[in-house]
């Protein structure tokens, strides 16, 4: 495409120094805080600090459950959302994408928002409840872990089922009516045909919805508040309420050490497969 | 040898409120090659799907071997199809392409070893069990979806346009290798083809179908020499298709006279039929084309064009060149209205 590489570089440039100076150089210097050792020097202190902690550990433990969950059910809920909407009509077929895109384009402090109206004292969810009379005092629903993690599901269901519908589009045409044919029932299907045919999808949706659940901060702070702890929740208040900026780097550091993890222990699954 | 191994009964086709194929019957005999044949749209491929129980009928069953299948799911009718477009699995290498329907089985290992390499030898590929469609040429991977499709043993084999895909060479070596096939396996199988060069060589019956109605039905020969209707006539080559009244025959155009008054609505010549050099009518070379043993020659007529084969001894006329001709109709088909 280009006469030699260096036209190429050239071009690269600009977005080469941008994401350097305004997001390598200050995530350096965020991460090498969490190295930082109480009496100076290097040391890995801050962490076992941080996992000595127990309140910590559970905030760990449940974020990595909620992200692992929600990715999880974001997969399940994708794969049928997805070969639903690859088998419909054209038109039909970008009505329903549109209607699975929509989401986001509405910020998600709106979205968040929307499920207290939905799970509140006096939501719907209670009204209902109480209206029919299956309990005399509504329920807590909000500041519970299924809050956040309704929340998140809600919040990156669109991404996965977008990557799960690019992947579906590529599989050859009569390939499943062919597998249909030589004797595999519709679980057969999936697991011998379109699992395999779209892990590539997979993997890019597990991603998106496993980090953007680990990172999300507005859905666990509305929906868990101080009683349903995420990472990054934590880490708002270590940095904003206890001023403590070692461990909020220790946080910031296991939070890019899971999304990393994630990415290639997917990859991993994805490529061993075939 | 069962005279209805397949059995269509009543068969009706169609994609939400639009009717593909109304209330079809059909019988194939065992051990038959039997085409379905007709332009893109008359139901063909419906019907074929119909069969293999990817498509649902809104009325009317399907009998296979005596048992009523109309209800059982795809995977469970024992039923091989070829598709057009091959359908192999792309993540699979020829070798488990084949093997897939037998592992699905669960069979011992070892016999689907066998099987598969059987089945890919049966096609010729031994030795390329262990490519991806992708390294493989068109030829080769339609080659490996009939032998997924036969090692299965099923007992009626669909294939889908065969040989549309395929370059001249390659098309008449698969047509070869069908039929060795169907004749070491004695199977009874059932393709769909828009062409009909396609369907006179290989089947043994062909059922000529037009907006989902079979138009006629007959062996090869009985179709190329006696098509019953005008659009069946049209699909074997008869190029000159006109009404009659009186001793004439007559179009949009005009009308040419007759030697005398046909008994049939409609007349139909091949090109061949028609006699170039002399006869009572004349017209203007419109087109000639040379084609090694007979220039074909487009002449405009009363009738407007009129497609004809002349023998290469005669003089060649040039375009825009007065023609005689006849439309004889000793060489005419009749046709019903």
């Amino acid at each position: 495409m280009f006469r030699n590489t260096r036209e190429g570089l050239a071009l690269a440039l600009p977005a080469a120094i941008f994401s350097t100076l305004l997001f390598l150089v200050p995530v350096g210097i965020l991460l090498s805080e969490a190295f930082r050792g109480s009496a100076g020097g290097w040391s890995v202190q801050g962490y076992i600090d941080f996992f000595s902690e127990p309140l910590n550990r559970t905030v760990f433990l449940r974020t990595l459950k909620l992200g692992l969950l929600v990715a999880g059910t974001a997969a399940v809920i994708g794969y049928a959302a997805a070969f639903c909407i690859v088998n419909l009509g054209p038109k039909t077929r970008g009505k329903v994408f549109g209607m699975v895109v929509l989401p986001l384009m509405i910020s998600p402090v709106a979205r968040t928002y929307a499920w207290i109206v939905i799970l509140g004292r006096t939501g719907i969810v209670n009204e209902a409840i109480t209206g029919l009379g299956l309990s005399d005092t509504p329920l807590r629903l909000l500041f519970t872990e299924t809050a956040v993690f309704l929340g998140l599901l809600q919040l990156f269901l669109p991404l996965m089922i977008i990557s799960l519908v690019s992947a579906m589009e590529n599989i050859p045409r009569d390939v499943i009516p062919a597998a249909r044919v030589l004797g595999a029932s519709w679980i057969e299907v999936f697991f011998k045909v379109i699992l395999p045919l779209t892990k590539e999808g997979l993997v890019i949706g597990g991603t998106l919805v496993f980090t953007g659940a680990l990172t999300a901060y507005i859905t666990p702070a509305i929906l868990g508040g101080s009683k349903v702890l995420m990472l990054e929740t934590l880490l708002y208040q270590r940095v904003n309420v206890s001023n403590d900026f070692v461990s909020a780097s220790v946080i910031a550091m296991i939070l890019i050490v899971m999304s990393f993890s994630a990415n290639l222990l997917l990859k991993r699954i994805a490529t061993a497969r075939s | 040898m069962s005279d209805a191994f397949v059995k269509l009964s009543g068969l009706t086709l169609g994609y939400g409120r639009t009717v593909a194929v109304p209330a079809l019957d059909l019988s194939i005999r065992e051990g038959e090659l039997i085409a379905l044949l007709g332009p893109s749209g008359c139901g063909k491929t419906t019907t074929m799907r119909a069969i293999a129980g990817l498509l649902d009928p809104s009325d009317g069953t399907i009998e296979i071997d005596g048992r009523d299948v109309t209800r059982v799911p795809a995977n469970k009718r024992g039923i091989g199809l070829v598709f057009q477009s091959y359908a192999l699995f792309p993540h699979l290498s020829a070798h488990e392409n084949v093997a897939f329907g037998l592992r699905l089985q669960k069979l011992p290992a070892e016999e689907i070893r066998a099987r598969t390499e059987e089945g890919l030898a049966t096609v010729g590929l031994t030795g390329f069990g262990k490519r991806k469609p992708a390294e493989m040429s068109g030829g080769q991977q339609q080659r490996v979806a009939l032998a997924r499709s036969l090692v299965m043993r099923p007992k009626v084999l669909l294939l889908d346009e065969p040989l549309s895909n395929l370059d001249a060479r390659l098309r008449l070596e698969m047509r070869t290798e069908l039929q060795r096939v169907q004749k070491e396996t004695g199977i009874t199988m059932v393709f769909v083809t828009h062409d009909q060069a396609e369907a006179l060589a290989l089947a043994d019956r062909i059922v000529l179908m037009r907006e989902g109605r079979i138009e006629q039905l007959g062996t090869p020969a009985d179709l190329y020499a006696r098509p019953e209707t005008a659009f069946a006539a049209e699909f074997m080559g008869f190029e000159n298709i006109f009404r009659t009244e009186g001793a004439a025959v007559v179009s949009d155009k005009g009308r040419l006279p007759l030697a005398a008054v046909p008994q049939s609505p409609i007349l139909a010549w091949r090109p061949d039929a028609v006699t170039v050099g002399e006869g009572p009518h004349e017209g203007r070379v419109a087109a000639a084309s040379f084609a090694g043993a007979h220039r074909e020659y487009v002449i405009d007529s009363a009738l407007g064009p009129v497609k004809a084969d002349a023998a290469i001894e005669l003089p060649e006329v040039p375009l825009g060149g007065t023609i005689r001709f006849d439309l004889p109709l000793a060489t005419a088909r009749g046709l019903a209205a």
